[in-house]
């Protein structure tokens, strides 16, 4: 039912996405263009421009922002799960540094590497220098707060923050010898910028988003086993270990790929599992199918606002997902706080 | 049968379990008792696998604990661990529904062997309540009801239970109430091992009893009988008498106040 109500919400808004921007577009001709490109109603003639901007801007960008958004969120929600702590995020345990510290590498350091620096090559390298990082930078976290076989919550905390500083620190000697050009794409990046949609981005990227995020679904019972604790959940059959191998590397290849196409996107992956939680229940077979949705919904909902408040200009849409999830966020806080739900 | 023989563990130098033998019996509640550091928790891992590098072999019906899948291991015994968080806010029905996370059985199934333990446990009313919620004592009942719901259908082979200090920090009612529940559940032919600190409870509930000291075991047999004067003193470094309580025919001990002995660096009583 919940499922069914936020997918029936989020189509609306995908939507009504569609349809606004710099070119606005009626819903019922977005509509028009989408049953047209299923192959229905081929009679009904609708607007080329409308049609160019719908096949080569709107939706290649609105099918990323989706997917970004669902792979954040899921993989937020399978982090908390697993590290049973409702503060962890992807950038809190070094994906996204370690994505970030890849890419910006490869932007800055590509030319000069012998990579080409466009086409179908380069746009393939991106998302897997990317994940690379994440996993390097998660696989260090991991690793160091390991302690006699468990992971101690309160080192892998404190290790996350170290390897984040780490990956900035690597940022940070990149940008020295970044060019201009370099530097402003850069600045755009780290704020998150879906604005570089491209067919061509996406055939390498949109398989691995919805792979990394439906394989991370099949966990849902193992991450509500590991909600009691390790031990408990290895008591009552799970194999921890692997699972938590798989659960990792899954939510490194999600957000490692997100990174690499529209840069470092905060708040999507702490805010909405929260959401979920608080405002359903705690079950991860709900948690994790409605964080992507509930993800994906958040994300396409700030990209309209990004697109429009300054339109034709935009505004950096990390700016936009704290500007609107904060404050909203608070809110649920403290009520949750006052039922002691917490 | 749940069988160990010869184990041994040890953390880099220290020798935390010192070739121990203990054998669980289906149906029977077992009772391990000790001081505190005895390496009775230990032991409780490593009967439940979750200790893997020991020395000795641990059989479970005939076969050994290393040739169990974590899948097939949780079908046969489950673990009740010493305190439990639950980290969101589940509710008592969800929490208890994950003892059934391994087996192959139909929601209706399901629902039945959580209806079962809901019952058994006098948890039917806070079903949908957060777990967050509850007290320390419902607390216990819903985490037992929730290893009952691993190992409660009847199957053709015996299971176990392993409770590690099930009424830590709860009042008598609740204490009396946690273990008079384990030993119900012993007619499930589910065998039961419990670690128990109070000597007085452990004697009126077991039908076996293990003395532990120093990752050795010190007696072990037919809980009446090894409930001896002898026996306790030497596990525990402490003065006792043993009296006979005609109410429940069964031993009880009171231990005797001792001056105390401050030598160096250690502060004990004079038994020593």
């Amino acid at each position: 039912m919940i499922i069914l109500g936020l997918s029936v919400c989020l189509v609306a808004t995908v939507l009504f996405s569609l349809s606004v921007g710099a070119v606005s577009t009626p819903v019922k001709d977005v509509a028009v263009i989408l049953l047209h490109k299923l192959g229905l109603f081929s009679s009904v003639e609708s607007d080329s421009m409308h049609e160019v901007v719908m096949n080569n801007i709107r939706i290649p960008r609105i099918l990323m922002t989706l997917l970004i958004g669902s792979s954040l969120g899921i993989s937020g929600a399978a982090l908390q799960g697993l590290f049973r702590n409702p503060l962890v995020e992807p950038s809190l345990i070094g994906v996204s540094g370690g994505s970030a510290a890849g890419v910006v590498m490869v932007i800055v350091f590509g030319a000069s590497w012998g990579f080409a620096t466009d086409g179908l090559l380069y746009n393939s390298l991106l998302p897997i220098v990317a994940f690379g990082g994440g996993l390097i930078a998660t696989f260090l976290v991991l690793k160091l707060s390991n302690q006699m076989g468990r992971t101690n919550i309160a080192v892998l905390v404190l290790v996350g923050v170290a390897i984040n500083a780490l990956a900035g620190a690597v940022i940070g000697l990149a940008i020295f010898y970044a060019d201009e050009n370099q530097l402003r794409t850069f600045t755009f990046w780290t704020l998150g910028d879906l604005g570089g949609a491209s067919w061509e981005k996406l055939i390498i990227a949109v398989p691995l988003l919805i792979f990394s995020s439906a394989a991370l679904l099949l966990f849902s019972p193992a991450l509500n086993a590991l909600a009691l604790g390790e031990a408990e959940a290895y008591h009552m059959g799970v194999d921890v270990e692997r699972s938590k191998r798989i659960i990792i590397f899954l939510s490194a290849l999600g957000v490692g790929v997100s990174v690499s196409l529209a840069g470092m996107i905060g708040f999507v992956g702490l805010v909405i599992p929260h959401l979920v939680r608080v405002l359903f229940n705690a079950d991860n077979r709900l948690v994790l199918p409605a964080s992507i949705l509930g993800g994906s919904w958040l994300l396409i909902m700030a990209d309209i606002v990004a697109r429009t408040v300054v339109s034709p200009a935009e505004l950096p849409i990390g700016v936009v997902t704290a500007l609107i999830g904060a404050p909203f966020f608070i809110g649920l806080l403290m009520k949750a706080k006052l039922k002691n739900e917490l | 049968m749940y069988q160990a023989t010869n184990i041994s563990f040890r953390i880099r130098d220290k020798v935390i379990l010192d070739d121990v033998n203990l054998t669980l019996q289906p149906a029977m509640f077992t009772a391990i008792v000790g001081p505190n550091g005895a390496g009775k928790s230990t032991l409780l891992k490593t009967l439940a696998y979750e200790h893997q590098h020991f020395q000795g072999d641990v059989v479970i019906n005939g076969k050994p604990v290393q040739k169990y899948s974590p899948k097939e291991l949780s079908m046969v015994r489950a673990v009740l661990p010493q305190n439990s968080q639950v980290q969101f806010a589940f509710s008592v029905e969800q929490i208890i529904l994950l003892g059934r996370h391994a087996h192959r059985t139909t929601k209706a199934e399901n629902e039945k062997v959580v209806n079962d333990v809901m019952t058994l446990t006098g948890i039917t009313s806070f079903r949908e309540r957060s777990y967050h919620t509850l007290s320390g004592g419902e607390k216990q009942r819903v985490q037992l009801a929730r290893v009952l719901a691993q190992v409660w259908e009847e199957t053709l082979y015996p299971r176990y239970i392993l409770l590690d200090e099930p009424t830590s920090s709860l009042d008598i009612a609740q204490q009396q109430l946690i273990f008079s529940l384990a030993r119900q559940v012993c007619e499930r032919n589910i065998g039961v091992m419990a670690i128990v600190h109070d000597l007085n409870q452990a004697v009126q509930f077991a039908d076996q009893l293990y003395f532990m000291r120093d990752g050795k075991i010190m007696a072990a047999g037919e809980a009446q009988s090894v409930f001896t004067k002898a026996n306790i003193e030497e596990t525990f470094c402490c003065r006792v008498n043993v009296y006979h309580d005609p109410c429940n025919n069964c031993p009880f001990i009171i231990p005797e106040r001792e001056e105390l002995t401050v030598t160096k660096n250690k502060i004990r009583l004079t038994i020593n």
